[in-house]
């Protein structure tokens, strides 16, 4: 039987946990904010300390060197188109996958395996050849294609092992009533995912939006590159300035938390008592 | 729910539509010469990082392309490390862009052996002896063939110390023999000052540094080519000492605690903070340092000590060309021309004057300006006495590795000197 | 579900745009990266057809095989120390409790944050001389526990699994905590009706509940610890004296550094079929106990 007191005791533990796990995970992003406002000298000197004043200006020049005007919409279209396409095909896909027993279920899956096993470094090479081959190097789909086939395995995966435990008279009863493929994918089966979609949509919008190499050697138009490389902007050949660069990843890193806030219910949104007949 | 159904294919098909739709915005640009007789080429530079000298390289094409209105060059620019990896990938798909920075030495030779570079002799024979240093045009000159010309020399062995440090046990100015050096050394510890600040963690700079400086000083200049024309070897006693200082020096703790986790950039703000007494790195700190110090920290530059029994000339500094533009060598016709044209407008003396006022050490014959900054125009007289090679710009890359992780290796004590000297002989012979 | 002609067409529209450009795009790179490891090759000369040459090196290269050894310290760290934490904060985290949500937040921020910045504040904390750690060690009497923790190449592999265990806690957190979405209200609430207690609950309903997710979440961390880039590139770049030297590292330096394309090929495929290898384990390993 628990006690008030052992609940109290217990409650307090978690906590203590769970701001420890905080302030691990908070004090990185902190130093990172506070470093984006001192001046390069006050950061040769003083690396932990408080920024004597706000020296907003790292701001201004960070978006000037890192060509944030342009790259960062360039940064905003490759990422969401691939990673509509991504949920899109892949959500379809690990439908298929998951809810029919046909032959070649289980071969395609663990197909989409293979994906996850490769460094992307040695990719590299082949991955410009054959853009080079199809003719669209230096353009947006050179980017998008990339990524979107390399999200694709981990969104299969996930949304596949969480389509499976649904339980598996789900969709009889839509049968029954007439309902098509489709509309059970639709109607039934992504509503129910909605957890999972929320974890991919974020997971590869961050794999996109952070993507370098191919950036770097697939598109060479600075009218269509992307953010990642902008950011390196701040780096010369021996010198590096670090403040103009933590403001530029500061302001690199708004499009993601916004991603994440806004989806961030749906991955605790649990299943409605109605929505599964059990 | 019929509506549904059809709202899902249309989505699937919004999306491939948009796809298409976006990337029609994206054409690959024209390549050469136009109708209209006007030439545009391509330019990949690593002038990322936004200093004095980049901003002149960048003001230089500029001129370039307002002076000339039938000849257009788009820049385009990455920071040094991933500009390699660019290229690299680019040249393994046979698409270079029409000039692109290159790197001396052992860098720039697979280059050219694969065919994708044109010699610019018709350019330098003008230029040799005249303006430009005979000797540093050599970095970027390939059986005999010149490639490149450099903007620049880094010189990467300059000693800069804290005056009023070196004062405080007895020093009124650097040492220069390497015993002297040890004694400062041994004193300073006993003052409870950390002796030298090193940031070896990218671990080029031990090697780049320090290698390349202290074995020419013990072997002479032209041991180098001798080990990789297989007339010499690393296993000679004069490498073997070489090595040898670098685990005295780190025996007698002569360098910061945290040497292996620490980059150059770090290790200079260490020293700036008066956390050391003495940082040794290459002239590209020089501008760094100039922007960092408070008014009130008097920091000098000396030349590395002579070592008793030496072979090598103490008054050279270990240096290479730096910043070389090399021309790809399916260029013909008049896009050829263009580019030569830019090489001879870009490498002229206007240049150098800007660059040397902008506190960087140049190859080329033109006076320093008067108001220099004491600090800059000490390290600029450190550096008249010749330039020595440095290791990683003469080793072929596998070498230049196995050197840096072996001295890692000498610091945490997983390597000893000798069989470092033998891991590399091994490599040299396969 | 049963199979009828339509449903087959459903099938293969349903799968075809995936595999599609997963195929065009993941596989056939791939594949082309395979044949360059039968090559010598430096990236800017003609290729040269040299066999089995490259694997006959690399089974003899035993900087590959230290590296391969560090790649199976990430692993289990990842699978140990990431999958653990992240379960049980996605645990907590997922009851009712005040401020869930802002610990939610701050828990997935080391995902996004740039390798940079990790890079640079884990150094701050790992600093020999200065670093948090050690003063934190000094400031509670732990003086001799004080370490130079990437300097020193027997702790600096444990050191930078730490952080890397640290970045993606977040990122297994956030899916643990969707499939626990996916456990049915009413069968908790039945659980505790008889009196199950909340160790029980979580032993014989949750974790069974979520045993695909889970299973999933062991083959991204094994397929992820073999791909590890980043986070050493800039926190040591494999040293000291390649302490901490990984098989992508690894790889990454003899293709780009030493242009050694063929070979490099070669410890990519290497890696792929070592993962594959583990993978297979695991499944056995798994069907086994479901069994």
């Amino acid at each position: 039987m628990e006690t008030y007191s052992n609940r109290k005791i217990k409650m307090t533990l978690i906590y203590v946990v769970l701001i420890l796990f905080a302030i691990v995970n908070a004090y990185p992003i902190l130093w990172m904010i506070l470093n984006s406002f001192k001046t390069t000298k006050e950061y040769a000197v003083d690396k932990l300390g408080l920024p004597h004043s706000l020296h907003f200006q790292n701001y201004i020049d960070a978006w000037h060197t890192a060509n944030f005007g342009e790259y960062f919409w360039n940064s905003i279209v490759v990422s969401v188109v691939a990673v509509i396409i991504t949920v899109l095909f892949g959500a379809l896909a690990a439908y298929f996958i998951a809810r029919f027993d046909f032959k070649m279920s289980k071969t395609i899956y663990n197909f989409f395996i293979f994906g996850l096993l490769v460094p992307i470094h040695a990719t590299l090479v082949p991955m410009f050849i054959l853009m080079s081959k199809l003719g669209i190097l230096n353009t947006r789909l050179s980017l998008i294609f990339p990524y979107v086939a390399f999200n694709l395995p981990i969104t299969i995966f996930l949304l596949v092992s969480f389509m499976r435990s649904f339980p598996k008279d789900i969709e009889e009863s839509a049968i029954m009533d007439g309902a098509g493929i489709l509309r059970i994918f639709w109607a039934i089966i992504l509503p129910m995912t909605r957890p999972a979609i929320a974890t991919v949509v974020i997971l590869s919008f961050i794999n996109n939006w952070n993507e370098f190499v191919f950036a770097l050697v697939l598109i060479n138009n600075p009218k269509l590159q992307t953010l990642p490389l902008g950011l390196q902007n701040f780096a010369g050949d021996h010198v590096t300035n670090y403040v103009a660069q933590f403001a530029g990843l500061t302001m690199a890193l708004v499009p993601i938390l916004i991603v994440y806030l806004l989806l961030e219910k749906e991955l605790v949104k649990g299943m409605t008592a109605g929505a599964v007949k059990g | 729910m019929v509506f549904k159904m059809k709202k899902s294919w249309s989505l699937l098909l919004l999306g491939v539509v948009l796809v298409f739709a976006l990337s029609a915005c994206g054409s690959n640009d024209s390549n050469g010469a136009s109708k209209d007789g006007k030439v545009t080429l391509t330019l990949w530079n690593a002038w990322s990082g936004d200093t004095s000298d980049t901003r002149l390289y960048n003001e230089r094409v500029k001129k370039f392309n307002d002076s000339h209105p039938d000849i257009t060059i788009k820049t385009e620019t990455t920071d040094s490390d991933n500009y390699r990896t660019k290229l690299k990938t680019r040249a393994a798909g046979k698409q270079l862009p029409d000039i692109f920075q290159v790197w001396p030495g052992s860098e720039l030779e697979p280059i050219v052996k694969g065919g994708a570079m044109a010699p610019i002799d018709s350019l330098t024979d003008d230029l040799k002896g005249k303006l430009i240093n005979e000797n540093t045009l050599k970095d970027f000159a390939v059986d005999g063939k010149q490639y490149a010309i450099p903007t620049s020399v880094s010189y990467t062995n300059l000693v800069f110390y804290d005056k009023d440090m070196i004062k405080k046990v007895g020093y009124d100015q650097f040492p220069t023999t390497y015993s002297d050096f040890k004694t400062l050394i041994k004193k300073l510890k006993a003052e409870g000052i950390t002796p030298i600040e090193l940031g070896n963690k990218p671990q080029w700079p031990l090697q780049s540094i320090y290698v390349s400086m202290i074995a020419d000083r013990i072997t002479g200049s032209d041991y180098l080519p001798k080990v990789l024309a297989g007339k010499a070897k690393f296993t000679d006693p004069g490498f073997v000492k070489a090595l040898n200082v670098v685990k005295e020096l780190n025996d007698m703790q002569a360098f910061n605690k945290d040497v292996n986790t620490i980059n150059d950039d770090q290790a200079m703000d260490n020293f700036v903070q008066g956390k050391s007494a003495i940082f040794i790195s290459g002239s590209w700190s020089t501008t760094g340092l100039l922007d960092k110090k408070s008014k009130d920290k008097h920091i000098g530059t000396a030349r590395m000590p002579a070592f008793e029994g030496g072979k090598g000339d103490p008054t050279k500094v270990s240096g290479v060309g730096a910043v070389g533009l090399g021309i790809n060598s399916n260029l013909s016709g008049a896009k050829k021309k263009a580019a030569l044209e830019f090489l001879k407008y870009f490498y002229s003396k206007d240049l150098y004057e800007d660059l040397l006022k902008a506190g960087l050490l140049i190859p080329a014959k033109v006076d320093l300006p008067k108001d220099t900054d004491p600090l800059f125009k000490e390290a600029y007289q450190a550096t008249e006495g010749g330039t020595a090679p440095v290791y990683d710009g003469v080793l072929p890359a596998e070498l230049t590795q196995t050197l840096n992780n072996g001295l890692q290796g000498i610091l945490t004590g997983s390597m000893t000197p000798e069989k470092l000297a033998k891991e590399m002989q091994s490599q040299v012979n396969q | 579900m049963k199979i009828d002609t339509k449903a087959k067409w459903g099938i293969v529209l349903g799968l075809g745009p995936a595999l599609l450009i997963y195929i065009g795009f993941a596989i056939v790179p791939i594949i082309i990266s395979f044949y360059y490891s039968f090559m010598k090759w430096d990236g800017f000369s003609p290729m040269q057809y040299v066999g089995l040459d490259n694997f006959k090196e690399l089974f003899k290269d035993q900087l590959f095989w230290h590296s391969l050894k560090n790649n199976v310290y990430v692993i289990l760290a990842s699978v140990i120390g990431q999958l653990s934490l992240a379960l049980l904060f996605a645990l907590l985290l997922n009851r009712k409790l005040k401020g869930a949500k802002f610990f939610r937040t701050i828990g997935f921020m080391p995902v996004v944050l740039s390798s940079v910045v990790v890079s640079l504040t884990w150094s701050l904390i790992y600093n020999s001389e200065d670093g948090l750690l050690n003063e934190l060690l000094r400031a509670v009497g732990l003086q001799s526990w004080t370490q130079n923790w990437l300097g020193n190449e027997h702790l600096a592999m444990i050191s930078v699994c730490v952080t890397i265990i640290w970045q993606f806690i977040g990122l297994y957190m956030i899916i643990f905590l969707a499939a626990l979405q996916n456990i049915p209200r009413e069968i908790l609430e039945a659980a505790e009706i008889d009196g199950a207690t909340e160790w029980s609950k979580t032993w014989k309903i949750i974790l069974p509940m979520m045993k695909d997710t889970i299973t999933a979440a062991l083959v991204l961390a094994i397929s992820g610890s073999l791909k590890t880039f980043d986070q050493i590139y800039v926190m040591t770049s494999g040293g000291p004296n390649h302490a901490t030297d990984v098989s992508a590292l690894y790889m990454y330096n003899k293709t780009f550094q030493s242009l050694q394309f063929g070979y490099g090929s070669a410890i990519s495929v290497f890696i792929f079929i070592f993962g594959l290898v583990l993978i297979l384990v695991l499944n056995k390993l798994i069907g086994k106990s479901a069994v």
